[in-house]
């Protein structure tokens, strides 16, 4: 069962304490964290729920650090802002982990464990000293070489020179998240508005906003702009500008097999996450880019990110070179310039919130679920720590000039 | 990217009736040409060659297009044209197409010009038993004949609408097929039919005569025709034993109480078909809605220019309306690449361009007369239960679609939330079914029911024929990453 058209095309409500801006995964968390507080909540979607990033990632749980993280920079001297990220992806996998008995309803949940593999004897010192660090951090990994990898994964190309293997890491479908955290969200008593675009904000002369929108205007008390790869199109409206940025991102798919492959693979030093899904079939992806069309955030997927992606694929999971490519998709992926997270409130401009996950479909509902405590206790201690600021860069320039 | 590469002036996509036309125009005019099918013969579904030995009762009921089907692929021997079979086209993106050989290999074409012409396949009409074996497409069973020598069953009911239904009885009975039942979900001509497809016919003639003659063949045969009926389930134990058809009204919509059943093993269904968009959707190409031309059509110009520069489209492809079409739409795609590339000149090509406008209006016309008989009622779209599978790839029901057709009237997002269309046949067979229902649930015309987005590869392929290792991988979306202090 899903929010029906019915509800999500009714009227607007003419006022609102939190309005939510954006109907990904992000979003519907925190109408649900909040309704469920008894905050009033309404959750203004432009086109429909989960179609951008929030439903078009490949739905991978990676704890172990990210090559992102690592290129071109020593591991070493990245300790110390590392350690509390990987804290924070460990308490977001278990905030998934519970999430199908939150919401009660399959999520095709699985923790399946998974592999960061290396081909060279460079990235295989990159896999030992990651891995030193996570275990600082609290997170189980296991350097596997040789023999002991061969047996572990027969399916891996026995070219490699070893791999970490995490087993809390995992997958959940990515397309059916945020529908039911909108389903209980609207359960709990949440405004859950679709088609509802928004157009203008402006500050009221007391306290709050007026969000003219092209179903009507709404008042609202607080504003958390989780329009994701579209934050900076909403915070122009108050004349704000974050630091984040988006790209598409080209995900592949293939028919569905014989089940080969349980835990998740990514590469230390290549483009590559890959998995067998729920349904048996093979998602191939790790960022490789899709072509943008325009300048709106609609991208094409391209030959040579399907042809790239899967050519290192097939060289890692060799039993892939019978598979057929069925589908390549693309969607926006939205970053910060620092790659962390962009949630909590504004010093600007007080009222206005932030949430935004980089890459954030792992720590997306953990993001939302700190950010609902934090409005619904706003005179307690923030739950969001403040380097995810909103308008730390600004914050960061004033503190230089100073 | 370093993959093997080959340039050529026009590049068509399609060897049946459109594409060869095309190809011979093209060459014609002294340009190279690549012409890539996927099948192992050329000649489409309409030419496609019989299997050896196989009876015919009467030649002339196959003989003309037969002949014509003949002189256009010996044409595809000149010199200047490079026939590729077994060749897929996977992706078209601006002037370059991927495609994939005997999916064995991956390679790119480099063209000057494209004309795509995909054809079309049978409109799929999901019933309540519409997956049971026995029960197949019209193209299906002709594939079958035609190939195979190989008759889908003792006793075979047909049920469609538009020619189809009137020629592929009489064709299957010339085969030596026994017909036990034909339902035209259409309506019986009318005196008023007859007189309009009179003063259609000039020029026409043939097509009339076949009309005509395919009357009569099943006058002859005793097969009765029955007008504004449809086949409303099918049913059996592992497989078809008898057919419940019903009276429907103008929309094809059934009137209750009308049913009526009859043994069968063999169900043919020909309700016309669906033009192959895939490739002119990955292209971009712009698409307005005719449901009598089979739903999504491209949009072309008077040289059959799609919005796309530099991409033609042509036959069946961009809306259904047969081989005659198909074949003069072919040679105005293939004339106006000639002329935009400046191998003849734009006077000339306006002159050779004449006798195929002249006809293509007449058939036009001819096709607006039987139009009131062949019109597509949007109850084709509503005729599954609860039970009955919509999406055969993944097995998706129609009960399991309702909660999704309640939360969005956006197929995309229904989709996303019922995996129907995820499967192997990427949507072909479900997609106009759920648009149907989506229209029906949200009181939409049909048209205006988006479709989800076209995405490479347009045909699946192994991993292996795609696999290329020059390909560089040239590092992630680095941000500046530079730490935090």
């Amino acid at each position: 069962m899903w929010l029906s058209l019915s509800d999500t095309s009714s009227s607007l409500p003419s006022d609102t304490d939190v309005l939510v801006i954006g109907g990904g995964v992000i979003g519907c968390a925190l109408a649900y964290y909040l309704a469920r507080e008894g905050v009033t909540v309404t959750l203004l979607e432009r086109s429909e729920l989960n179609r951008e990033a929030s439903g078009t990632n490949a739905g991978s749980f990676h704890l172990q650090i990210a090559i992102h993280q690592l290129t071109g920079l020593e591991v070493d001297s990245l300790a110390h802002r590392l350690l509390p990220e990987i804290r924070l992806y460990v308490q977001g996998s278990r905030l998934w982990q519970n999430l199908e008995r939150e919401l009660n309803g399959s999520l095709e949940m699985h923790v399946t464990g998974g592999l960061m593999v290396a081909e060279t004897d460079k990235e295989l010192s990159l896999l030992h000293s990651k891995q030193r660090i996570e275990h600082d951090a609290g997170l189980e990994t296991h350097v596997l070489e040789g023999e002991e990898l061969r047996a572990f994964a027969p399916f891996l190309t026995p070219n490699l020179k070893g791999a970490t293997y995490c087993p809390t890491e995992g997958h959940a479908n990515p397309l059916l998240a945020a529908p039911l955290y909108a389903l209980r969200a609207a359960q709990a008593g949440a405004a859950i508005r679709t088609g509802a675009e928004v157009r203008t904000i402006d500050l009221e002369q007391q306290d709050g906003f007026v969000v003219r929108t092209s179903r009507g205007s709404v008042k609202a008390r607080r504003i958390v702009n989780a329009a994701g790869a579209w934050t900076n199109d909403i915070a122009a409206m108050l004349g704000l500008r974050h630091p984040v940025r988006r790209e598409g991102l080209h995900v592949n798919v293939t028919e569905p097999r014989e089940r080969i492959l349980t835990p998740l693979v990514q590469h230390i030093g290549r483009r590559l996450t890959l998995k067998q899904s729920a349904n048996d079939t093979f998602i191939i992806g790790g960022g490789w880019p899709a072509r943008a069309v325009g300048d709106d955030g609609r991208y094409r997927t391209v030959w040579a990110s399907a042809a790239g992606n899967v050519t290192i694929a097939a060289r890692i999971v060799p039993a892939l070179a019978n598979v057929r490519l069925l589908r390549t998709w693309s969607g926006p992926l939205a970053f910060t310039d620092d790659l962390e997270p962009l949630v909590g409130p504004s010093r600007q401009l007080p009222g206005y919130f932030t949430c935004m996950a980089t890459t954030g479909f792992t720590l997306g509902p953990l993001m939302a679920q700190l950010l609902a405590e934090t409005l619904a206790h706003p005179t307690g201690k923030s739950a969001v720590p403040d380097n995810f600021a909103p308008d730390r860069a600004a914050a960061a320039m004033a503190a230089a000039r100073s | 990217m370093s993959a093997p590469h080959s340039t050529t002036d026009v590049l068509v996509v399609g060897g049946g009736p459109a594409g060869m036309a095309a190809a011979a125009q093209a060459a014609a005019a002294g340009l190279s040409v690549t012409l890539v099918d996927e099948r192992a013969t050329l000649g489409g579904q309409i030419y496609k060659r019989m299997g050896p030995g196989f009876e015919v009762a009467d030649t002339r009921a196959i003989g003309r297009d037969y002949a014509v089907g003949e002189r256009l692929i010996s044409q595809m021997g000149q010199p200047n044209i490079d026939v590729r079979l077994l060749t897929s086209v996977l992706d078209l993106d601006g002037t370059s197409a991927i495609v994939c050989e005997r999916e064995q290999s991956t390679t790119v074409i480099q063209a000057q010009r494209i004309i795509v012409a995909p054809g079309a396949y049978d409109r799929p009409v999901a019933f309540p038993g519409w997956t049971l074996p026995g029960v197949l497409t019209a193209g299906g069973a002709q594939t079958l004949i035609k190939t195979q020598r190989v008759l889908p069953g003792k006793r075979i009911a047909f049920a469609g609408s538009g020619p189809v239904a009137l020629a592929f009885p009489a064709q299957l009975h010339h085969y030596g097929a026994n017909i036990t039942l034909v339902c035209d979900a259409g309506p019986p001509p009318r005196p008023a039919d007859m007189a309009a497809m009179l003063i259609a016919a000039p020029g026409n003639l043939a097509l009339l005569r076949d009309a005509v003659g395919y009357r009569a063949q099943l006058l002859r045969a005793q097969i009765p025709v029955r007008y504004r009926r449809i086949v409303v389930a099918a049913q059996g134990v592992g497989r078809i034993e008898l057919v419940v058809h019903a009276a429907v009204d103008d929309n094809w919509r059934v009137i209750p109480g009308s049913e009526r059943s009859e043994r069968c093993d063999a169900l043919c269904l020909g309700y016309g078909f669906l033009p192959s968009v895939e490739l002119l959707r990955l292209a971009g190409c712009a698409f307005e809605d005719d449901e009598d031309r089979g739903g999504a059509v491209v949009l072309v110009d008077d040289w059959m220019r799609t919005s796309v520069d530099s991409l033609y489209a042509a036959g069946d492809g961009t809306g259904v309306e047969g081989s005659l079409v198909a074949i003069d739409e072919g040679s105005l795609a293939g004339l106006g690449a000639a002329r935009d590339l400046g191998a003849i000149g734009s006077h000339e090509a306006e002159r050779q361009s004449e006798p195929m406008r002249r006809r293509l209006r007449r058939r036009r016309l001819f096709r607006r007369a039987l139009r009131r008989m062949h019109r597509v009622g949007p109850g084709i779209y509503e005729l599954a239960d609860e039970t009955t599978v919509i999406c055969r790839c993944e097995e998706i029901t129609r009960a399991a679609l309702e909660p999704a057709l309640g939360a969005s009237a956006d197929p995309a997002a229904i989709k996303a939330l019922t995996r129907a269309g995820m499967g192997l046949c990427q949507g072909r067979n479900c997609q106009r079914t759920i648009a149907g229902l989506v229209a029906q649930r949200h009181h939409c015309a049909l048209g205006q029911v988006r479709s989800p987005t076209a995405r490479l590869p347009a045909r699946p392929v192994p991993i292996s024929a795609v696999t290329d290792e020059s390909i560089e991988d040239y590092g992630f979306f680095t941000a500046p990453a530079t730490p935090r202090n």
